[in-house]
């Protein structure tokens, strides 16, 4: 018996400009209109192109019709809802509205969820939903280039993923400072000895601060390589869990520059900071004598 | 001397050590603290809000959002048909709009306007001032009533008795709708509010005032409190039953739908966090330990030549490791607490949430959890230092230090 397929949103209908004369289901009654299924609707339902497929608005299946299963597609990745399951078919506007209509209700076929409209000229979106928002009080236009919700949700959490960057990075410091100072201590009599031998405290003083940059530049370095490895481990693990082609982490050069900006002045200034003392004591207290 | 006291001499020996060890502790631990919080915050905050209001079904025309969604026609016709299932108590239709509130002298500010029917003002939000819509005894040729939220009353200088104009808002175009006066009759505390941050409400009749919608019966939502003994669940599935074309939820089942959908992110966020937060502790203290180890070799082997058992040096290194981690904790709560205010703020600037929604909330779940993986990483990360230290052998290491 074949699966009973329940229309889970209407908005989800594309908007199609053939008029219901044009329409594929109503050039030739006998045979079923044309549908689009998602990849994993198709999936789920084990469905594959030329399937027939019962297509209803409730979920009780009542007046069921039939559709022909003419592809399936990967719907755009959404990264407001993509935790979402993409059960989605996509059916001609026509099809949709003989599906749909109220037989009691004439105005119904009338109805529909949303209107997409392709401006000649795309800069003039704005003006034309000001134009079309104050000739219709009521209905909510808006460009479909550009959601300032939406923008204003994802520099929301722009800003807080940067305030954990920042607070991870206080907690590295300490790390940092905590080993930097274990290795000054450890360096404490090789240090006097180099100065009892006659090398100037400027020179181990250089010493010390190229050994803090190789060390800062080779652990930017390989952070940027856990982050990058970092970066397919995430993105394959969300993708495999969500069901989605969307990118979760990317790293850009620009955040790989930061990274590194932030990285290696960090990294010498720990190793000068922790150091800094003992180049302040006389020689003989370095070798504890 | 106890294995305690010679793991606190040991840590207050090297005090610039331990306090960045502890400081590095605390930050990360800070951390761990507030992604715990953050891991069930918003359901919490969710599920308090909607328990609040004091409805637990809410009955919707569409899954979209509120301000997109499609309203629900014949409200009136509705809401008579949903207050005679037996498992309904009492229904209540609302409203919402945006409006532009004015008061002379002052500059006007945009606002949400909630408009709602019968009682259920009782139940929407808190009068701090003035009376309540219930309790409106105006003339009904007057100026209809409205209460604001104590943010609008500040700004615009509102007290009960006030009278303000509101003019109902049109996305992205100037608005020809007339303006119309209103008294304010008091000030209230919101539970669910729109994004626009400030709130005022009003009775169903003023809302339509407003939108200059007198014939128009839509709604927005409609909220339906359940009767004992049938609950929430069973009076969502009648309604159901009776109008297969709206979508009915309990509180419970939209905590749930959120959980699943709308919370995905900030759960993985969080989970991915609390899991690099807690290897980067554990790498932490056991760097520290390790080193620590490595460089008193010498004394550790010293004190088995003394007499001391492998027991009492593997106890006083798992101390060392929980004075780090433990006094780290500690601050870290104190951390956790400031830190999370400030990321909830950010986190709250969202637009289209309401004003009490948080996303960092208390719970002693969170507190419980945090001590149990501080302390696991705490004893994690004296493990490597202990096998170092236990299966030292005592003549060759102090031999080497007496020839090195």
């Amino acid at each position: 018996m074949r699966p009973l397929i329940t229309l889970v949103c209407a908005a989800l209908v594309t908007v199609s400009m053939a008029v219901p004369s044009a329409a594929p289901g109503a050039e030739d009654p006998s045979q079923p209109a044309d549908v689009l299924v998602s990849r994993q609707l198709a999936a789920q339902a084990n469905l594959r192109v030329g399937d027939i497929i019962m297509l209803s608005e409730d979920q009780n299946g009542s007046r069921p019709r039939r559709f022909r299963v003419a592809g399936v597609y990967e719907p755009t990745p959404d990264p407001m809802r993509f935790a979402a399951k993409r059960l989605e078919v996509r059916l001609h506007l026509p099809d949709l509205i003989s599906l749909t209509a109220d037989p009691s209700d004439p105005a119904s076929t009338e109805s529909v969820s949303a209107l997409n409209l392709a401006l000649l000229d795309a800069d003039d979106a704005s003006a034309v939903s000001s134009t079309i928002a104050a000739r219709m009080p009521g209905l909510v236009v808006r460009p479909a280039t550009r959601s300032t919700d939406e923008g204003e949700v994802f520099s929301v959490i722009d800003r807080f993923h940067r305030a954990i960057a920042i607070v991870t990075l206080l907690g590295s410091t300490a790390f940092l400072l905590a080993l930097m100072v274990i290795r000054a201590e450890e360096r404490r009599d090789i240090i006097g000895i180099l100065r009892l031998v006659g090398i100037s405290a400027r020179s181990v003083f250089t010493e010390v601060l190229f050994e803090g940059l190789f060390i800062a530049i080779a652990g930017a370095l390989l952070g940027v390589g856990i982050a990058l490895l970092g970066e397919g481990l995430v993105n394959r693990f969300f993708q495999w869990r969500y069901d989605t082609n969307l990118i979760f982490v990317r790293v850009t050069s620009r955040i790989v520059f930061e990274s590194v900006a932030l990285a290696i002045p960090l990294g010498i200034a720990a190793g000068l900071a922790a150091s800094w003392p003992l180049f302040r004591r006389d020689v003989v207290s370095l070798i504890r004598r | 001397m106890t294995s305690r006291a010679l793991a606190w001499r040991t840590v207050t020996a090297r005090p610039a050590r331990a306090a960045l060890a502890i400081t590095g502790v605390a930050v990360i631990g800070a951390l761990l603290f507030d992604m715990l919080l953050l891991s069930r915050g918003l359901l919490v905050s969710l599920r308090d809000l909607l328990d609040a209001v004091g409805y637990d079904v809410r009955v919707v025309a569409t899954d979209t959002l509120p301000d997109i969604g499609i309203p629900i026609a014949a409200a009136s016709k509705l809401v008579a048909e949903i207050s005679k299932l037996p498992e309904v108590e009492e229904v209540a239709v609302v409203r919402r709009s945006r409006v532009t509130v004015s008061v002379p002298g002052r500059a006007p500010v945009r606002a949400a306007l909630v408009g709602v029917s019968g009682t259920a003002d009782r139940r929407a939000w808190r009068i701090a001032r003035g009376r309540n819509l219930s309790a409106f005894d105006g003339a009904a040729s007057g100026p209809p009533p409205v209460v604001v939220s104590g943010d609008l009353a500040e700004a615009l200088g509102l007290a009960p008795g006030s009278t303000v104009q509101l003019r109902g808002r049109v996305a992205g175009a100037a608005s020809a709708l007339p303006p119309v006066g209103f008294e304010v009759i008091g000030i209230a505390e919101f539970d669910v509010e729109a994004g626009d941050g400030f709130v005022a409400a009003t009775t169903s009749d003023g809302f339509l005032r407003v939108q200059a919608q007198g014939e128009s019966d839509d709604a927005e939502v409609v909220l339906v409190l359940s009767r004992d003994p049938f609950g929430a669940e069973a009076a969502a599935a009648a309604i159901k039953r009776l109008r297969p074309d709206l979508r009915a939820y309990s509180n419970e089942q939209l905590v749930d739908q959120f959980n699943r959908d709308g919370f995905a992110y900030f759960r993985q966020i969080s989970f991915v966090l609390s899991a690099i937060t807690l290897g980067f502790a554990f790498l932490l203290v056991a760097t520290l330990l390790s080193v620590s180890v490595n460089q008193r070799l010498h004394e550790v082997a010293a004190l088995r030549a003394l007499g001391l058992t492998r027991r009492r040096i593997a106890a006083a290194l798992v101390w060392e490791s929980i004075w780090l981690v433990a006094s780290g904790g500690l601050l870290s709560l104190v951390l956790g607490g400031v830190l999370a205010l400030e990321l909830d703020r950010i986190l709250r600037a969202m637009p289209g949430l309401p004003e009490r929604l948080h996303f960092f909330v208390f719970e002693p779940r969170a507190l419980v959890l945090h001590v149990a993986l501080l302390a696991v990483t705490a004893l994690g990360a004296a493990v490597y230092p202990v096998w170092v230290a236990t299966r030292l052998p005592i003549a060759a290491t102090l031999r080497r230090e007496t020839i090195s």
